[in-house]
C-alpha cells in the first residue's frame, strides 16, 4: 500500500529516526551480550588494560577452562537439565489432563472447579506460608521441590482449554461410539493433535525451570542440588573464583583481580549462551502462545 | 416423569447417574483440585500464623493467638516503613517509566519500513526476557562495575573524570534498577501491542491520508487510539502489584550499601520469616501486603471504569 504513495518530507524524517531508534534498540540489547564474549575470550591482564570493544586482542580459552574445571558446575548443570526435562514433562502433561477435563461441558461440578481455579489466580498463599507447607511435606532440599510444585499452572490451563474448545466434537463422538473411555480419547486422540499447543506451553515452562533461581536459594539448602542460576551467582562471588584460581596458569595468577574480572565474564557467557542459541529457532512458539494467552484473558 | 424429579434436586438420580459415566473424566480433573486445595489454599489459610505466635513444634492448632500484635509491631518498625516507601517509590517508577516503554517501543519499531530489519529488532529484542533475571542482574553487576564497560566508556568520552560507583551509591538504585527492567522486558511487552496494531483495519489509514493526515498524525489519531484500552486493562493489573515491589531486584542487585533504597517488603517478609525464622511475624507483614494489593486491583479497576470505561470486571 505504501509503496504507491510518493514519500512525504515527513514520512523520509519519521523512517530515518525510527531506523535509527531502530538500530539503536538492536545495539542496546545485543552489545552487552556481544561484549560478555569477546571480553571472556580475551587474555584477562590485557582486558583489564581496557578499551576492548569489538573483537577479542589476545585471544585464550583458558577462562573458559577454569570454568570447565569446576565440577560443581558440571554436576548442576545436568542436574538443570534433569530438572528442566522432568518438570516440563510432568507439568505439561498434568495440566494439560486437567485442562481437557475442564473444557468438557458436561464435567459434572464444572462451575465449582472453574471457580476454585479462577481463584487462584488472583490471591495467592504467600511465601512464608508455603515454605511451611514444603516443610511439612518434606519437600525441602529434595529434587522434588522443584517438580512437584510445579506440576499445575493456571494459566497453562487456560491456554490448553482454549486450543481443545477449537477441536471438533465429531473426534470425540465418533471415538465414544467405538468405546473409548475418556482418558483414552484424551491421550491417543487429542494429545498428538495439540502439537503446537503443546510446544508452546512446554517452552513456557521450560523456561521457567532453567530460569529458576529463588528454589534453590531459599528451599534448598544442600549445594550439591543447587539449580544453574543459583550456583552461577554463587560462582560469580568473589570468594568462590578465587577458590578455584589454585588451578590456573602462572601467568594468569599474576593479576587475580583482572583473572577474576575475567573468569566471571566467562561464567556468564557459558550460562546465557545456551538461551541465545537455542532461542531464534523457538521464539516464535513463545510469541504465538503470548498471542493467544493474552486474547483470551 | 423422571426427568422432572430430578431436575429441580441437585443431588438427585440425574447428577448421580452423570457422575458414574464420566469417572475417568473426573479422575483427570480431581489431581489438579487436589493440587491446587495443597499448594494454594491451604498455603491461604496457613496465613492464619499472622495473628498467632507460631511455634513449628506446636503447629497451627498448638500455638498461642495474639490477635494483632504483629501487625503493630511492623507499623512500629522503622524499617518496614523504609521497606514500604521503598517499594511503593520503585513501583511507581515502574508504573510510569517502564511500564508505558512497551508501547513507545512498538509505535517506533511499527514504523520502520524495511520489513526485515525490523523483524530483527522485533526479535532480538526480546532476547533478554528469556535471560534468567539471576544472570541480566550479575551481567549488569559486572558492566557497571568502577572498572567495567560504562564507566571505562564514559571516562573515554571525558564525560566522567572517575568511576561512579554505581552499585554502592544509594541514590542510583533506583535509575539502575528501573533501567534494567526497561532493558529486560521491553521487547517482551511491546508483542501484544504489535499484535494489536496488525489488527487495525488498513482502510482507517487510507481515509486518514486521503483526508491529509500525516504521518505523525496517522499514528497519534489512528494507531494509538486504538492500543488504548489494551494498554489500560495492562495496567489495571499491573497497578495491583504496587504493593509488591520486585524481589529478585532486591536481592540480586540490592547489597549492604545500597539498602537504604533497594529494600523491598517482600525482602524484609522473607528475612524475618525463612533467615530470622519468625514465621508469624513475616506471614503478618506479607499478608498484609496482598491485602492491600487487593484492595489496590479492586480500586484500580473501578477508577479505570469511571474514567474511561474500561475494566477488567
Amino acid at each position: 500500500m505504501r509503496s504507491y504513495i510518493k514519500l512525504t518530507r515527513e514520512d523520509r524524517i519519521v523512517n530515518a529516526t525510527v531506523t535509527i531508534f531502530g538500530i539503536l534498540a538492536f545495539l542496546a540489547t545485543f552489545y552487552p551480550l556481544y561484549y560478555l564474549l569477546i571480553y571472556s575470550l580475551n587474555d584477562p591482564v590485557d582486558a583489564a588494560g581496557g578499551q576492548l570493544y569489538w573483537f577479542p586482542r589476545q585471544f585464550t580459552f583458558d577462562n573458559y577452562a577454569v570454568i570447565f574445571r569446576d565440577e560443581q558446575l558440571l554436576n548442576s548443570f545436568l542436574l538443570t537439565v534433569a530438572r528442566t526435562a522432568l518438570g516440563t514433562l510432568t507439568g505439561v502433561l498434568f495440566t494439560a489432563m486437567g485442562a481437557y477435563a475442564l473444557s468438557k461441558s458436561r464435567l459434572v461440578f464444572r462451575k465449582t472447579y472453574s471457580m476454585i481455579g479462577l481463584v487462584t489466580m488472583y490471591v495467592s498463599g504467600g511465601l512464608i506460608p508455603t515454605y511451611l507447607l514444603l516443610q511439612k511435606l518434606h519437600l525441602l532440599n529434595t529434587f522434588w521441590v522443584y517438580i512437584i510444585p510445579s506440576l499445575f499452572n493456571i494459566f497453562n490451563a487456560l491456554l490448553f482449554m482454549a486450543f481443545f474448545r477449537q477441536l471438533p466434537e465429531e473426534l470425540e463422538e465418533s471415538a465414544k461410539v467405538d468405546g473409548s473411555g475418556d482418558f483414552y480419547i484424551f491421550a491417543r486422540i487429542i494429545l498428538p493433535l495439540s502439537k503446537p499447543v503443546l510446544a508452546t506451553v512446554a517452552l513456557f515452562v521450560a523456561v521457567n525451570h532453567w530460569n529458576d533461581w529463588f528454589s534453590s536459594a531459599y528451599f534448598v539448602s544442600n549445594q550439591q542440588l543447587w539449580t544453574l542460576p543459583t550456583i552461577i551467582v554463587r560462582m560469580l562471588s568473589d570468594t568462590a573464583i578465587i577458590e578455584n584460581m589454585q588451578s590456573l596458569p602462572p601467568n594468569m595468577r599474576m593479576d587475580p583481580l583482572s583473572t577474576l574480572m575475567a573468569i566471571k565474564y566467562a561464567t556468564l557467557i557459558v550460562t546465557v549462551l545456551p538461551i541465545t542459541l537455542v532461542y531464534p529457532f523457538i521464539q516464535k512458539y513463545f510469541v504465538q502462545g503470548m498471542m493467544v494467552g493474552a486474547i483470551k484473558a | 416423569m423422571k426427568e422432572a424429579m430430578a431436575t429441580p434436586n441437585k443431588q438427585g438420580g440425574g447428577t448421580w447417574k452423570k457422575l458414574k459415566s464420566q469417572w475417568t473424566l473426573q479422575l483427570m480433573i480431581l489431581p489438579c483440585i487436589a493440587f491446587l486445595i495443597v499448594f494454594a489454599y491451604i498455603p491461604l489459610a496457613g496465613n492464619i500464623i499472622a495473628f498467632q505466635n507460631f511455634k513449628i513444634t506446636s503447629g497451627f492448632t498448638g500455638s498461642d493467638f495474639v490477635g494483632l500484635s504483629h501487625f503493630a509491631e511492623m507499623l512500629r518498625d522503622p524499617t518496614f516503613h523504609q521497606a514500604m516507601k521503598n517499594t511503593v517509590l520503585l513501583s511507581l517508577l515502574y508504573l510510569l517509566v517502564v511500564f508505558p516503554m512497551p508501547l513507545l517501543f512498538a509505535l517506533l519499531i511499527n514504523e520502520i519500513p524495511f520489513r526485515r530489519f525490523r523483524k530483527l529488532v522485533q526479535t532480538t529484542s526480546y532476547l533478554p526476557h528469556f535471560i534468567a533475571f539471576a544472570m541480566v542482574a550479575s551481567m549488569w553487576i559486572i558492566l557497571l562495575d568502577p572498572k567495567g564497560l560504562v564507566n571505562e566508556t564514559m571516562q573515554l568520552l571525558h564525560l566522567i573524570r572517575h568511576p561512579i560507583e554505581f552499585w554502592t551509591e544509594p541514590g542510583l538504585f533506583r535509575p539502575l534498577s528501573t533501567l534494567i527492567s526497561i532493558w529486560k522486558e521491553t521487547g517482551w511487552g511491546a508483542i501484544i501491542f504489535l499484535a494489536a496494531i496488525a489488527g487495525i483495519q488498513p482502510d482507517l489509514y487510507e481515509a486518514a491520508m486521503i483526508d491529509g493526515a500525516g504521518r505523525i498524525k496517522r499514528i497519534l489519531h489512528i494507531t494509538l487510539p486504538n492500543l488504548i484500552p489494551l494498554f489500560a486493562m495492562l495496567f489495571i493489573l499491573k497497578a495491583g502489584t504496587l504493593f509488591t515491589g520486585n524481589l529478585d531486584h532486591s536481592i540480586l542487585l540490592g547489597n549492604s550499601f545500597n539498602k537504604d533504597t533497594s529494600y523491598v517488603i517482600e525482602y524484609y517478609s522473607l528475612q524475618m520469616g525463612l533467615e530470622l525464622t519468625r514465621y508469624s511475624y513475616a506471614t503478618a507483614v506479607s499478608s498484609f501486603q496482598a491485602l492491600m494489593s487487593l484492595l489496590l486491583v479492586l480500586f484500580a479497576n473501578w477508577f479505570s471504569g469511571r474514567v474511561s470505561g474500561n475494566r477488567l470486571f
